[in-house]
């Protein structure tokens, strides 16, 4: 028998049902992807084929299943032919669109910039912004969190990546050059990132207008090499290919945008919804600043390591994260054929894990629409995948947390927070790429007695 | 107490290094992430504090400690 017909005569996924004759599962999927991947979980078990506008799709559910995609490398499993639509916001030859080797090379970099010296650095740049920010607050008032972090998040991303003299001559030029590339990673860039559309040209003039900028500090910066950052740029311009070259200006300007994607709206968001489900949660709001309180009782000063050691507000925020983990859906593109448990998934095909159906199986988190930070944590590593998991898994997740600590270790022994809005308002936006609150999300603060 | 580590989930952080340098280093591969590089597998009981910072606030969660 030869491999084809031994192949032909394997198992194959299960079809969701629904499809529809051209776009397949789209307008389903689009409409709401978290609930249409617990749909097709519910309905075809650990791997349910579906059809996105023509890509074949396998979701592939429950730890076990998870665990595979997630341990499985880049040359069975690709996320650059996943991850195309970021080839024209990051530029030519950056991460996803370079050789595998090259594209090593820059993720060992940009990670590089977040190992434990610069870690230091950012946590002081976040605490100041954070008071900055705070300063004018007043006794009481009322703010669109969702708005509010976005931008304390832009200025801390921007901050600890290109350092304080960018930061604090933060333009209006560079932030709607940074919009018109957010908006060209929008949906219909996953189908075809090329189309002629308004926003793709955008897009692409954006990018050029920020390689020029990120170039001018960059050559200002060789012209003063004995000066210290401490920032990311400093540390992506020092990294070197392994044949000791350096990397581009353009590829420089590819891992400052890669590395703001990765951490701004997923960051704003997770710290709105964190805020949000505090002034739900007066009681362990209560028990938060209890702890806080005792964190800081001899030095009040917000450290790496004043940041560590937090067991009520991390189980809290990794609740937040359970329930509305920001990226909703992984994917990558199967580059050779792959058996999970006598089934077939067939080169060209994509898969897809689901964060959101995952962090809702009863199986592993019981009555699990309640918000619960008290509940036991899984054992099993591939239940709860808020950042992935296996050597992929997020290189920013230090980061994440640090920053959301640092915040609400900042706001919350301050303020109390309430609701301004009626509770079933506040909902996740589940047509966003990036999971947030449906905005405006007002909340009234109160400074404490 | 025995040290454990699951090299393929370590990306170089050095939380490791910084927190129990006698035990952990962080080294250079040929390609991708610097990797952790135990210096003791059983290191003595006076680190044990160090080593167990090491553990738990490593981000990837790769090292792992065996009781004797």
């Amino acid at each position: 028998m030869n491999e084809t017909s031994a192949q032909r005569d394997k198992k194959l996924p299960p079809k969701v049902s629904g499809a529809k004759a051209d776009m397949g599962h789209m307008e389903e999927f689009s409409a709401n992807f978290g609930r249409f991947m617990m749909r097709a979980n519910a309905e075809c078990g650990e791997l349910a084929e579906f059809n996105m506008a023509g890509q074949e799709t396998v979701l592939m559910s429950g730890p076990e299943a998870q665990e595979a995609f997630l341990k499985t490398l880049d040359n069975k499993l690709s996320r650059a032919a996943s991850y195309q639509a970021t080839v024209p916001v990051f530029g030519k030859g950056v991460i996803f669109d370079a050789p595998p080797e090259r594209m090593k090379a820059q993720l060992k970099i940009q990670v590089n910039a977040l190992r434990y010296q610069n870690m230091k650095n950012y946590t002081a740049v976040i605490n100041q912004e954070v008071e900055d920010w705070v300063a004018d607050w007043g006794d009481e008032g009322e703010l669109d969190f969702l708005d509010e972090f976005i931008q304390l998040t832009l200025h801390t991303a921007t901050h600890c990546l290109l350092g304080a003299d960018f930061r604090n001559q933060l333009t209006d030029e560079f932030k709607s050059l940074y919009h018109d590339l957010e908006a060209g990673l929008q949906a219909i860039a996953f189908v075809d990132p090329y189309m002629q559309q308004p926003v793709f040209e955008a897009r692409d003039k954006a990018l050029i207008r920020l390689q020029e900028l990120i170039s001018e500090i960059i050559t200002e910066r060789r012209k003063n090499s004995d000066k210290e950052y401490g920032d990311a740029l400093e540390t992506f311009m020092a990294g070197s290919y392994s044949d000791g070259s350096l990397l581009s200006d353009n590829e420089i300007t590819g891992l400052v945008i890669a590395t703001m994607f990765a951490g701004h709206h997923t960051s704003s968001g997770t710290a709105t919804w964190i805020l949000t489900e505090l002034a739900r949660h007066p009681n362990y709001s209560d028990e938060i600043v209890t702890e806080l309180q005792t964190v800081f009782k001899d030095d009040g000063t917000i450290t790496l390591e004043s940041l560590r050691e937090m067991p009520k507000l991390e189980a809290f925020i990794e609740e937040v994260l359970r329930l509305h983990p920001p990226l909703v859906l992984l994917m990558r593109k199967v580059m050779e054929d792959i058996d999970f448990k006598g089934t077939l998934i067939e080169t060209g095909k994509t898969v897809a894990i689901s964060t959101y159906g995952s962090h809702r199986n009863p199986d592993y988190f019981p009555d699990p629409e309640t918000f619960n930070p008290a509940r036991d944590k899984p054992d099993n590593l591939y239940a709860f995948i808020p950042f992935g998991g296996g050597p992929h898994k997020c290189a920013g997740n230090a980061f994440a947390l640090m920053q959301l600590k640092a915040i609400i270790s900042v706001l919350l022994p301050r303020y109390t927070f309430e609701l301004v809005d009626p509770p079933e308002t506040y909902q996740d936006d589940m047509s966003a790429m990036v999971l947030k609150p449906t905005g405006p999300c007002r909340l009234r603060y109160k400074k404490r007695q | 107490m025995k040290i454990k580590v699951d090299i393929d989930l370590c990306q170089g952080h050095s939380v490791c290094l910084a927190e129990a340098p006698e035990v952990f280093d962080v080294v250079e591969v040929d390609d991708g992430y610097p990797l952790v590089k135990v210096l003791q597998g059983n290191p003595p009981e006076a680190l044990r504090a160090k080593v167990e910072r090491a553990a738990k606030y490593c981000p990837n969660r790769v090292i792992t400690i065996i009781e004797d």
